[in-house]
């Protein structure tokens, strides 16, 4: 589903990323691990195109997003979920109207989108809180919300760049548990996290980033594998 | 694997056509996008809207007084004529066909010399004496700002004694007409800066309270085109209320200005207010929607 080829990103005299190379699998469970400033999230921002390789290839579903001209990003990040570590949730809106303000904008019937939310809603065990906004959620809640906005069209890839960042232990169980369920349901999950214990736990593929280099990449691994 | 590489590929390269009623709901997301807009913009929606109708007044009032300096002047100029004295020996029915020929000529009324002399007779008391008299041509002209011209080319027949006509006033109306057009365009322009840096402003000021909001709409995958026509749509609606509510005093304007054509008998101009109403619409829109478009060109980084 995903392939990486030769991709460089620099900014300036830096470089972010160094000829990565990476091939994942429709339906993989990936985490992508390493110190903060080892590129995690320049990785993740190449996926759903917030950043452009300064060289390399980016094939998602047989296209070169690194080529993708902007009126079609949109597109793109409509067939991917995103999750973000601050959540990004719309503070003056509730649960539900978070979860389905994107697929309002595709002119689909309320009927339609009120059985899309309450089942995305129900996967993430938020159904009895849709009314709720987020300032009234704990932070875990928040990121369930964002997780079930992320679903709820249905993408075959989700992208989660450090969604435990700002959790407890207890609530990054929580979301790392759904995130697991998703992929369990056929859907690629690629998460960035430097949660070892996490890692250590779920036992998925990892992609050891250091200095923009992928230093290891293996399957069923841990966050320090030698 | 495929199938997922196959429906990404489809949704991000083509572009999916969709049924009327998708589109409906589409439409009535963006119009509720924009009332929400305006309504977040609270008490500086009813600043912006009365600046533009101030604004708006100005150019509609203007812009109906300078159809009616034209119609007066119009009317004026069809009362200009030149009057041609000939020599005794010319044939008034020759010379006046040749005139006919001139350029911008409308009519050429002959006055035979002995029309002349019995209403100079009942005029004053004059002895019996043969008529001095020569035949007289009235031209009249299609433009007044012509007059001069046919004048000039009139003059230089050999059959023409001597020629008058009321050259000052002639001027007058003709500058008058200049100085009164000259205005309205430049009102026009006054009007086009105002009410484009007015919009942009707020729509910058939308755009700067929105920021959060429009960052996740871009990161969620909606479309440029959906984060934006809201904006361009609101600056469009401050336009059209704008003129909406300048109607009330070009109303007022438009009173006076045809009790002044009733007092002077002069008809007003025709469609006069519709044409006036028809561009204050049309500039409070197209200037409020273009002040939208700079500031999302500028400020909306999508």
């Amino acid at each position: 589903m995903i392939q990486l080829r030769s991709i460089t990103k620099k900014y300036k005299n830096n470089y972010a990323l160094r000829n990565v190379n990476l091939d994942i699998l429709s339906g993989e469970f990936v985490f992508v691990v390493g110190a903060s400033g080892a590129g995690k999230s320049t990785l993740m921002k190449l996926l759903y195109k917030e950043e452009t390789p300064s060289s390399g290839t980016v094939m998602i579903g047989g296209i070169n997003i690194a080529n993708l001209p902007s009126d079609k990003v949109p597109n793109l990040r409509r067939c991917m979920g995103i999750v973000f570590q601050d959540y990004k949730l719309l503070q003056n809106q509730s649960v539900y109207d978070n979860v389905a303000y994107v697929i309002r904008t595709l002119g689909i019937s309320t009927k339609e989108i009120n059985a899309r939310v309450l089942g995305a809603l129900k996967v993430v065990g938020l159904s009895d809180k849709i009314k709720a906004k987020p300032t009234e959620l704990s932070g875990g809640e928040q990121q369930r919300v964002s997780i079930a906005r992320a679903i709820v069209n249905g993408p075959p890839l989700l992208i989660a760049d450090e969604p435990t960042g700002n959790l407890d232990p207890k609530n990054s169980m929580e979301v790392m548990q759904i995130l697991d369920q998703i992929n369990q349901r056929g859907i690629t999950v690629i998460v960035s996290t430097h949660d070892s214990a996490m890692v250590d736990y779920f036992r998925k593929r990892v992609i050891t980033l250091e200095n923009g280099e992928v230093v290891r990449d293996i399957q069923a691994g841990t966050y320090e594998q030698q | 694997m495929s199938s997922n590489k196959q429906t990404i590929k489809k949704q991000v390269k083509k572009h999916i056509p969709k049924d009327w009623l998708t589109e409906l709901r589409i439409v009535y997301r963006i119009t509720m996008e924009t009332l929400n807009d305006i309504k977040r913009t609270g008490i500086v929606n009813i600043i912006i809207i009365t600046t533009i109708a101030a604004i708006l007044t100005i150019f509609g009032g203007l812009f109906r007084t300078a159809l009616s300096v034209n119609s007066f002047a119009h009317e004026l100029g069809n009362v200009l004529e030149i009057s041609v004295y000939l020599k005794q020996n010319a044939d008034a029915q020759t010379v006046a066909n040749r005139i006919k020929k001139i350029e911008h000529v409308q009519k050429v009324r002959i006055i035979p010399k002995e029309n002349s002399w019995q209403d100079l007779k009942r005029e004053i008391d004059i002895p019996d004496i043969e008529n001095p008299l020569p035949d007289t041509l009235h031209v009249k002209v299609d433009k007044p700002q012509n007059i001069n011209s046919v004048f000039n080319n009139i003059k230089v027949l050999s059959v023409v004694s001597d020629m008058s006509y009321a050259q000052e006033l002639a001027k007058k109306i003709q500058i008058l007409n200049n100085v009164v057009n000259t205005s309205t365009v430049l009102v026009v322009i006054i009007v086009a800066i105002l009410t484009i840096t007015i919009i942009n402003n707020t729509i910058q000021l939308v755009i700067q309270s929105r920021k959060d909001e429009i960052e996740i709409m871009r990161l969620m995958g909606v479309s440029n085109w959906y984060i934006k026509i809201p904006l361009i749509m609101q600056g469009a609606l401050y336009g059209f209320l704008g003129a909406a509510f300048a109607l009330i005093p070009l109303n007022v304007v438009q009173n006076m200005l045809n009790n002044v054509h009733r007092f002077f008998m002069i008809p007003g101009p025709i469609f006069a207010g519709n044409m006036v109403v028809i561009a204050m619409f049309f500039l409070g829109i197209s200037f409020g929607a273009g002040g939208s478009f700079l500031s999302i060109k500028k400020h909306l980084q999508v």
